[in-house]
């Protein structure tokens, strides 16, 4: 299990880095604590501007940990993350957005609501919230559902209204903890496809966690593989092709041989994941 | 609907550290960082507040400090009467629960077992559970006196509805699956109650016996505090208007400190006949 | 109506009017004594008049202002305490239990120390009131606030929220619905325990007309204010259960 350098693996070398995370070690609990877990352990990784970057790997790796790290939810036990030039510390509600898989939108308010306080928190004016919010909405094709509650929409509508939701924002950076894994295989794939659309129009960068395989393939520009938990990366992969994503591009070669591969990486991983569960009970 | 208490399990961890579990802290941790320390602390805290607030008031008519309410409480158990009011309220309690228990119990299985009666009954026991019935205590007093009789009774009403809405709640709940199998493998109605309506039940029901404890000392109380003649609520009037309220104060929390441990023996039964519910 | 509705209204229906008949018969041949039972016609002419003559206004005024006096009290220091016990997990694990333990007790026997300090008037109502009210509100407003759901206030967190901001569109909206509830509880409570206390020691209000008429063998009148204060009661649970329904987003 080697520690590969984020650099030695990608041709984007000269771009600019959005992201870059160093050394960063995370600890659970304190050192008293029975229950003390370490979720990372001193990984480094630089996301470059303008690309997807897929997270993936066993449960428990520490994924939504690093991606909470990245958008200065949480503070790293040890290590540093710079979001463009400055160090995170906290939230950067203008840097960063993030689309989770569950809980996110408030179900008291109406879906338009949900994005227009979103503005409010961010420190948009007053007036033209209302007008960004609506826009938001119809980029995602949700207009005609804005004055519903979430209650009353499917699940992948409501991922479409978060994605909504941290597009208005209009920030250079989204991270997208699983938003699809709660959602029915066709609607993922369809989602997905319309995430790919996006990407190409816009020069976002995306950090995207997930159990995917295929997902991962047909989303990422690199694909960035991580241990059992304590997590390390393990691999990271380029896939090479443009966005928008042909659909067709799951039927090729070139696609079944990065998936398999990423099984072959990830097997093993998942194996002493479900390993180390049992042998915690 | 306000929240239960806590997990009162307490895992011992295994390192050995002689008493530092008392409390129920980690291994390291200050006992006096745990949340019953903060209990405790606060309840000393009211208790000296009780003592210097009532030495500053000093109106002796009217307030007695902490200590003084303690020694009271050495003094009035020693009243031949006083006992005798205790000891008259715990077994018109025991009674009227017992009379509770066994009316909501039947009944409630009953009128739970099936669909029809459900929804014939239910609505008007729901109905009566309603009814304020502070306002025909007056009327059963009338009726009954002023002796034991009026307190078991009024006990009794109070009792009895938590106790027979959570049965029927029980009752219902049942899996039909379950009474169907039961059918088809030939069991009697007498069998079916037996073996599988009565077990489902338990854990409901003991929500209802805890539930309908704290309502049947109510009754009692209530009707003790109306009907005075003897009895616990003769002596807080008794109290109160012979101007000693160290003996006031040292009854009632005897009575409180008697409804929390009532209530707390009923919650342990409650979880430990609950747990196969998850 | 499919038939076993009909069957169903019919057995419930019956049963109140064999009530009824069996009420008018008893009291009718005076086989039971007009003293305890009064004839449905005496209470409904006593009804009648109370309503008409508004008797039933003042101690009807008098026992809704303790009640609004205590429900008052119970919510400003209910909520203003559950929130503030809410921002902490070690003060929730202190109080909570502590609180429900509290609870447990029927606060009632604390009454006669009411009428020890207020004496006979509104005074010692109203606290009684403001004590029970109060459990139910700070309990339901300590698991509102503190038990909102993680994921909300990541979300909000994330997108920039704190202080006050954060209290207004995430905490309020999100606990809302369990401390309405709470103040429905604690609503019935008041006047519950008002009503008890009025019955018990007062010289005002409509626990006492009941008390009044009991006392001097009035009982068609006394029944007349039953009937009264059920509807009266009736009326106030529908008004809070309406309350408590309209801050409910599920």
């Amino acid at each position: 299990m080697q520690q590969t350098s984020a650099i030695t693996r990608n041709a984007n070398e000269g771009s600019e880095i959005a992201i870059h995370a160093g050394n960063v070690t995370h600890i659970f609990g304190s050192d008293t604590d029975a229950q003390q877990v370490t979720a990372l352990d001193d990984i480094s990784i630089d996301v470059f501007k303008g690309e997807l970057l897929c997270l993936i790997g066993p449960s428990g790796c520490g994924k939504s940990t690093l991606l909470n790290i990245m958008g200065g939810l949480i503070d790293p036990t040890r290590g540093d993350v710079q979001v463009g030039a400055a160090k995170v510390a906290g939230p950067m509600p203008h840097d960063v957005a993030f689309v989770f898989q569950e809980s996110a939108l408030f179900p008291w308010s109406t879906v338009v609501d949900n994005v227009i306080v979103a503005l409010e928190f961010q420190g948009v004016p007053k007036e033209e919230r209302s007008a960004r919010a609506w826009n938001a909405l119809e980029a995602v094709d949700l207009a005609d559902f804005g004055n519903h509650y979430p209650g009353q929409i499917s699940g992948g509508m409501k991922q479409r209204a978060q994605l909504a939701r941290a597009l208005s924002l209009e920030t250079e950076i989204l991270l997208m903890d699983e938003p699809f894994g709660a959602l029915d295989e066709q609607t993922r794939m369809i989602l997905g496809e319309d995430l790919s659309v996006m990407l190409s129009k816009t020069d976002k960068t995306i950090v995207f966690v997930t159990h995917s395989l295929a997902e991962a393939v047909f989303l990422a520009d690199r694909v960035a593989v991580m241990s059992a938990r304590p997590g390390k990366f393990k691999e990271i992969i380029e896939v090479g092709e443009g966005h928008p994503r042909d659909p067709d591009f799951m039927l090729s070669e070139k696609f079944g041989k990065m998936r398999n591969d990423l099984y072959g990486m990830l097997h093993d991983e998942i194996r002493k994941a479900v390993d180390g569960e049992n042998a915690q009970t | 609907m306000p929240i239960d208490g806590e997990n009162r399990a307490a895992k011992a961890p295994a390192d050995g550290a002689s008493g530092a579990i008392a409390f129920g802290q980690a291994p390291g941790e200050s006992w006096l960082r745990t949340p019953m320390a903060t209990r405790l602390g606060v309840i000393v805290l009211i208790v000296l507040f009780w003592e210097f607030g009532a030495r500053i008031y000093n109106d002796a008519d009217f307030m007695a400090p902490a200590t003084q309410s303690f020694v009271s409480l050495l003094e009035i158990t020693q009243d031949p009467e006083v006992l005798t009011a205790i000891y008259d309220m715990f077994w018109q309690l025991a009674l009227a629960f017992a009379m509770a228990l066994f009316s909501g119990l039947l009944l409630g299985m009953a009128v739970g077992i099936s669909r029809p009666t459900y929804r014939t009954f239910f609505p008007i026991i729901m109905m009566v559970y309603a009814f304020p019935q502070i306002t025909v205590l007056p009327l059963l007093v009338l009726l009954f006196g002023i002796g034991p009789a009026i307190k078991v009774v009024f006990g009794f009403t109070h009792g009895f509805f938590p106790i027979i809405v959570n049965v029927i709640a029980g009752a219902q709940n049942i899996d039909p699956a379950l009474l169907t199998a039961a059918k088809s493998m030939g069991a009697t109605r007498s069998q079916i109650y037996r073996r599988i309506v009565f077990p489902h039940l338990v854990p409901s029901l003991f929500t209802g016996m805890r539930l309908g404890m704290t309502a049947t000392l109510l009754g009692i109380i209530l009707a003790e505090l109306y009907a005075t003649r003897k009895g616990i609520g003769y002596f807080t009037s008794f109290y109160a208007e012979s101007f000693e309220p160290q003996n006031l104060f040292a009854l009632v929390a005897m009575i409180a400190a008697a409804a929390i441990i009532l209530n707390e023996l009923l919650r342990r039964a409650e979880t430990r006949f609950g747990r196969w519910r998850g | 109506m499919t038939d076993s509705k009909i069957r169903i209204r019919l057995i419930q229906v019956s049963m109140f009017a064999v009530i009824f008949v069996a009420w008018f018969i008893a009291t009718e041949t005076e086989s039971v004594s007009n003293l305890f039972l009064p004839k449905l016609g005496d209470v409904a002419t006593d009804f009648r008049d109370l309503i008409g003559s508004g008797d039933a206004w003042s101690p009807l005024s008098v026992t809704l202002f303790e009640l609004v006096v205590a429900f008052f009290n119970a919510v400003v220091f209910g909520t203003s305490i559950g929130y503030l016990v809410s921002r902490s997990k070690f003060l929730m694990r202190a109080f909570e239990p502590m609180f429900s333990s509290m609870f447990a007790v029927p606060l009632i026997i604390f009454y006669p120390l009411a009428l020890l300090f207020f004496g006979l008037g509104p005074g010692s109502k109203i606290a009684i009131g403001s004590a029970l009210g109060f459990f139910p509100v700070v309990l339901n407003t300590i698991n509102g606030f503190g038990h909102v759901d993680a994921g909300y206030m990541r979300v909000a967190r994330s997108m920039g929220a704190k202080g006050f901001p954060m209290f207004r569109r995430v905490l309020l909206p999100a606990a809302l619905p369990i401390i309405l509830t709470g103040y429905r509880i604690g609503f019935i409570l008041c006047f519950l325990s008002i009503v008890g206390g009025e019955t018990i020691g007062s010289f005002s209000g409509l626990g006492h007309q009941i008390v009044f008429y009991a006392e001097s063998m009035l009982t068609s009148m006394m029944f007349a204010y039953i009937i009264f204060i059920v509807i009266i009661a009736y009326i106030l649970n529908s008004l809070v259960f309406y309350l408590e329904k309209k801050g409910n987003y599920y």
